[in-house]
């Protein structure tokens, strides 16, 4: 968190004892940070007050004599006295709970919220033991859908406007209002109108009763039997804190975590539900061998263990390949690093999987932002690729910087974003012309994007700096990264998306670094480590499309797949399909089948999300402790362990015995983890996580991003392939909650690119690039730039189409039929 | 001295306890042949009630495996199917399993029921001879759909079904809520199908209206 | 449902310009003014076209008795129901009117000529019972003058 000048403190008389506080800070939050709670409903510390639900009433001196007053939302003066607890205020507690009991219905054993509801324990503790309104209640429709996930009950709603003002305040999204009046308001969408927002199941959280409820967690168990461990979600790089909630033995829910320095205690709907793809039928549960015939069938992990150091071993190192593990643990992703150089020795490791920016800009880009600087920023500059879709909780935190703490907020990007509506200003470009744009903001006396240029000279500047599509040449980000570092007070936030993708190159799992941040090409830092590990390789290895061209040339004979999908995301599908083929070994580590593993010759089960312990890094660099509370299914095992016994099967030491050994490691090897323990984050003031390198640590690269060698791009219509966050990802088909979320698949084009081609919106045209074709529907989108067709990447059908910098789009016609069969029938051998 | 004159009588004082409870009357029973009448408030196998018209009282709320001290019952709820409903409200108890080998007929859960569902019978013969038999699933707990208790046991010596549908009178040994005012109230419902009857007297003093009535 | 024509709502738009959230009140009553009502295509057009939330409409139409979300009357027939005409036997009159227009307080005539509501107090009670048909009063109201009152209006 950013230095901040200590608050000027008042003090205050709280039943009847004195205490400082800071000036301005609400008498609800004042108290409870002195241990007095005041009980609440509407109040939520992330949200704006506003006095409400009435339950907050305390005593406040005041010249005119004592009165009354919310506590949520009267902030504190010097030499207030404040009463919490006399026999005025308990008696409006009372009266208060009674009045919300009056239409509150008591189906508590039938309500999924009975057990941990604020209204239930509110009422033991300041309620009037009885009521006195014997009438009817209010009757509505037992719960409605207001969406494909989230309920409501508006029988059970004490209309405490929480889940309003979150969506309204927080995500931006005002899509549920109160309606009617009297004792007829209930909260609602316009009709007919979903309550289609990522962060729905935020709603559902901070419900103070049991009005809103998830699907997926509808009567699934009881608060009391759930046991709880706190985690971070595996979705995105952001780092959120969750605590994963099990029921005899099962993921029933997750909920959000307030981390003070990630997430403020939101979560996206992706990081919410997506656990239910622990408990797909589909997870791989027993190692898979590949027969004589061609077809996989089950085996021991004797035999498959066996088979996998058998070929690793038959050929020489360098001729073997790793791809994947971003999504592990950095445990595990140094487990399976050290395994790679030490146990096998080649260099030709890539987490990445060919889709993301070069790893020495991510890893050792200086001066590195927090998240937290945020807040304290002056301007914020998003060039990368729409947060809300991305990074949803991220997106939240730098709406709350724009929105509440009073940033600028300049958007680049070559289509509409969730943050355009907040967005002091917008450059929209066409892709491939980004270079152009990064030129113009340079160049003084430019008459373009004047406005952008003076919010620009006020700092501090936090730039967050990633891809923007999938088809944008990845050294714009470094250029844009080296223009945004020569602004006053800036620093730069780098984004990549996989879930512990800054992990695993923190831990060596890139062509070009060790683990620690130290590059290959350092002749210390590699001496370092060789005094720990022995002789390594001197020279950088291949990078993932290096490795599929190496495969397909025949210079790489072996392929481990550790949890990545190339032929998905890759740039070229059929080469990558064809590289695999072309491979003599293919071995994947997976929690799953999917499109580049079905043709593996050994596929070993690996425990996932929720079943593994460990730590991992988040954009920020900072480490945080992921935690199990599940065995994996079947035969699943960690990889650590898959990997320790590997090496020993091919006369080799990992010295990999179990988690806290790994890290011991770590912190031994890794010079910019020196001081990192799992103690550290579990006990203590740093269960938020810590930034690396902390005090002990060493950053030993430091990265100067450049702007040379962009690639133009030429052609009628560039590519942008942006990512959406309900995509044909394994993990969110495998969610059932999620999978019907996944938006139709269409191609986007400009108006008047539609009409000069002659093409209306809504027609079936074909999409053809230089890797394939692809039939799609036409949907007119004015946001985009002129001469750039949007295909929202990884869709069911759109990644056939690869990532082309230029596409053509056309009426369908019979060659593209013949295209498309072609490419089915292939689609169909893959699988 | 008292105690050595003690000791010579102690054969005698013997001899007398024996003739004194050679004429008492004999608590033994030729079980199976014959057998005692078990008292109201008998805690024995637990039964699944129905409402009147058939439904299922339970609603798989949970709180009887919440309270249960030797954890030996497993609940789950589900979502209650809009055209054909199992019980009132939106869910109901999809999955009810008591382990009676573990269970210590205590009664906490009959106590915790909110929905009265849950009550314990006469039944106490369920030897069996395999531990998996042990655990009683919801289709041997759920009474039928006239109030009658599922029972391994033929009918005849063994099972009095009189005494069966009489099987819930020890309930609320307090009155609700522990509040004298509603002593006299009939608060429970019995297993289904088989009648109100008049609540427990003498859990406190008798109130005025019952002594007006006297 | 059949299309509605977004035309006068532009036009109100254009009228009003510039609108944000405060004017969201005078914009739904110029739109009512316009349509006689607020259709689902219009509210979801004026979010779109003044950044206004289309649930804020949604709230504000449902809030006040004086917005109709489906198509209305031409006339305004409305019954008090308050202490006064309660006691001075409105009763007799309701019955008495929903026989004449055939529908219920709430409805709507098939014809559109008539909406029937029932309100809480006019504010006049001197001249209980009271009945009101669009801006006009009818007090002391013979429940055997219905048919002629209401032939009154077109």
């Amino acid at each position: 968190m950013p230095e901040q000048p200590p608050p000027e403190m008042v003090t205050i008389s709280l039943d009847g004892q004195e205490i400082e506080v800071p000036q301005g800070e609400y008498i609800i939050k004042a108290a409870e940070d002195q241990g007095t709670y005041i009980p609440r409903f509407c109040y939520h510390s992330r949200m704006k007050p506003v006095g409400l639900c009435r339950m907050c009433l305390v005593e406040v001196e005041t010249p005119r004599g004592r009165i009354l007053t919310t506590a949520c939302n009267t902030p504190v003066a010097p030499e207030m006295i404040v009463d919490t607890e006399s026999a005025v205020v308990q008696k409006a507690q009372e009266g208060i709970l009674e009045f919300l009991l009056i239409n509150h219905p008591l189906d508590c054993p039938v309500c999924d919220k009975g057990g941990e509801c604020p209204l239930q324990d509110q009422t033991v503790a300041y309620g009037p033991g009885e009521s006195r309104f014997v009438e009817e209640k209010r009757h509505f429709e037992k719960p409605i859908p207001l969406s494909d996930i989230v309920l409501m009950d508006r029988e059970r709603c004490i209309l405490c406007a929480r889940c309003t003002r979150f969506s309204e305040e927080v995500s931006g999204d005002p899509l549920i209002e109160f309606v009617g009046r009297g004792n007829q308001t209930h909260v609602i969408t316009f009709p007919d109108e979903p309550f289609a927002s990522y962060f729905s199941g935020n709603t559902v959280q901070i419900c103070p009763v049991g009005a809103l409820t998830a699907k997926p967690y509808r009567f699934k168990a009881r608060p009391w039997d759930l046991e709880a461990i706190e985690s971070v979600s595996m979705v995105d790089a952001s780092g959120a804190s969750i605590s994963i909630e099990t029921s005899q033995n099962e993921v029933v829910r997750i909920n959000g975590v307030d981390n003070d320095a990630t997430n403020h205690g939101w979560l996206s709907d992706k990081d919410r539900f997506v656990f239910q793809a622990i408990h797909s039928e589909n997870r791989l549960a027993t190692p898979l061998i590949r027969d004589d015939a061609g077809d996989l069938q089950p085996a021991s992990w004797g035999d498959a263990l066996d088979r996998v150091a058998d070929a690793l071993g038959s050929v020489r190192g360098d001729e073997v390949a790793s791809i994947g593990g971003a999504n592990n643990t950095n445990e595990e992703a140094f487990a399976l690093g050290k395994f790679l150089r030490t146990v096998v020795v080649t260099p030709h490791i890539d987490a990445q999987v060919g889709d993301a920016l070069n790893p020495e800009f991510l890893a050792g880009v200086t001066p590195r932002a927090e998240i937290g600087d945020l807040d304290g920023a002056a301007t914020i500059l998003v060039w990368a690729g729409d947060l809300k879709e991305e990074f949803p909780t991220l997106f939240l935190r730098v709406r709350h910087a724009v929105t509440q703490m009073g940033a600028k907020l300049i958007v680049v990007h070559p289509r509409r974003t969730g943050l355009d509506n907040i967005a002091a200003e917008k450059i929209t470009y066409r892709p491939g012309e980004g270079p152009e744009v990064v030129r113009k903001l340079t160049a003084q006396g430019d008459q373009d994007y004047g406005a952008v240029r003076d919010l620009l000279t006020a700092g501090p500047v936090i730039a967050l700096v990633g891809l923007t599509g999938r088809a944008e040449d990845p050294r714009l980000a470094e250029a844009v990264a080296a223009y945004a570092l020569g602004l006053p007070g800036s620093k730069v936030l780098p984004l990549a998306r996989r879930a512990n993708v800054f992990g695993a190159l923190d831990m060596g799992l890139a062509p070009t670094l060790l683990p620690g941040r130290v590059p290959v090409k350092s002749e210390s830092g590699r001496a370092e480590l060789e005094s720990h590990w022995g002789p390594l390789p001197g020279e950088a290895g291949l990078d993932t499309a290096g490795i599929i061209a190496g495969l397909a040339a025949g210079d790489l004979k072996a392929l481990l797949l550790v949890g990545a999908d190339p032929v998905r995301d890759g740039r070229n599908p059929d080469a990558v399909r064809a590289a695999l083929d072309a491979a003599e070994f293919v071995v994947s580590l997976d929690m799953f089948l999917n499109d580049s593993n079905q043709q593996a010759s050994v596929i070993l089960p690996v425990d996932g999300f929720a079943e593994t312990e460990g730590t991992v890094t988040n954009i920020e660099g900072r480490v945080q402790k992921v935690n199990r509370i599940l065995p994996g299914p079947g035969q699943s095992r960690a990889l650590w362990s898959i990997l320790d016994e590997l090496s020993s099967r091919m006369g080799g030491q990992l010295g990999a015995g179990d988690g806290p050994a790994i890290a011991k490691e770590i912190a031994l090897v890794a010079p910019a983890y020196r001081s990192m323990t799992w103690d550290r984050l579990e006990w203590g003031p740093e269960r938020d996580g810590v930034v690396m390198p902390d005090r002990d640590g060493v950053q030993e690269l430091r990265f100067v991003p450049d702007d040379s060698g962009l690639r133009p791009t030429a052609g009628r219509l560039a590519l942008h392939s942006g990512r959406v966050l309900y995509d044909g990802g394994t993990r969110n088909t495998q969610s059932p909650a999620l999978a019907g979320l996944t938006p139709d698949p269409a191609v986007y084009l400009h108006p008047r690119d539609a009409s000069a081609l002659a093409l209306a919106d809504g027609q079936e045209v074909d999409v053809a690039g230089e890797f394939g074709t692809v039939r799609l529907r036409l949907e007119l989108d004015p946001s985009l730039a002129e001469g750039s067709a949007y295909v929202p990447a990884n869709l069911d059908s759109t990644w056939v189409l690869g990532v082309p910098d230029v596409v053509t789009v056309e009426a369908q016609s019979s060659k593209g039929k013949k295209n498309e069969k072609k490419k089915g029938k292939k689609k169909g051998a893959g699988e | 001295m008292a105690g050595f004159i003690g000791e010579l009588l102690g054969p005698f004082k013997g001899f007398a306890t024996v003739m004194r409870q050679a004429f008492k009357p004999r608590l033994t029973r030729s079980y199976p042949h014959e057998m005692r009448v078990k008292p109201q408030r008998f805690h024995g196998r637990h039964v699944l009630n129905r409402y009147p018209d058939g439904m299922e009282k339970c609603i798989g709320c949970e709180l009887c495996a919440g309270v249960c001290p030797a954890s030996c019952i497993y609940v789950r709820g589900q979502d209650n199917p809009v055209d054909a409903p199992v019980s009132p409200g939106e869910r109901f108890g999809f999955v009810y399993e008591i382990n009676l080998l573990r269970c210590i007929f205590c009664g906490l859960c009959v106590e915790a029921c909110p929905t009265e569902a849950i009550t314990m019978t006469q039944l106490f013969e369920f030897s069996v001879t395999d531990r998996a038999d042990a655990i009683y699933t919801k289709d041997e707990l759920l009474v039928q759909a006239d109030g009658t208790p599922n029972h391994g046991q033929p009918d005849g010596p063994l099972i009095d079904l009189a005494e069966l549908k009489l099987a819930d009178g020890w309930m609320r040994a307090t009155s609700p809520a522990g509040r004298a005012d509603f002593e006299g109230v009939p608060a429970w419902t019995p297993s289904a199908g088989v009648g109100l009857r008049p609540a427990e007297r003498g859990q406190s003093d008798v109130t005025e209206s019952e002594e007006e009535e006297a | 449902m059949t299309a509605v024509d977004l035309g006068p709502a532009h036009a109100v738009l254009e009228d009003m310009a510039p609108v944000d959230h405060g004017h969201a009140i005078p914009l739904l009553q110029n739109i009512q003014e316009s349509y006689g009502y607020l259709p689902r295509e219009v509210l979801l057009e004026l979010s779109s076209e003044t950044g206004i939330p289309a649930s804020h409409l949604f709230g504000l139409a449902t809030f006040y008795a004086q917005f109709y979300l489906e198509e209305h009357g031409r006339h305004t027939v409305r019954v008090c129901r308050g202490t006064a005409c309660h006691v001075r036997g409105r009763k007799i009159i309701q019955e008495a009117i929903d026989e004449e227009l055939g529908i219920g307080p709430g409805e709507t005539t098939e014809d559109r000529r008539f909406s029937l509501e029932t309100v809480a107090c006019v504010g006049t009670c001197f001249l209980a019972p009271v009945v009101m048909i669009d801006h006009d009063y009818f007090g002391n109201f013979d429940p055997k003058k219905v048919g002629e009152i209401i032939g009154g209006y077109e």
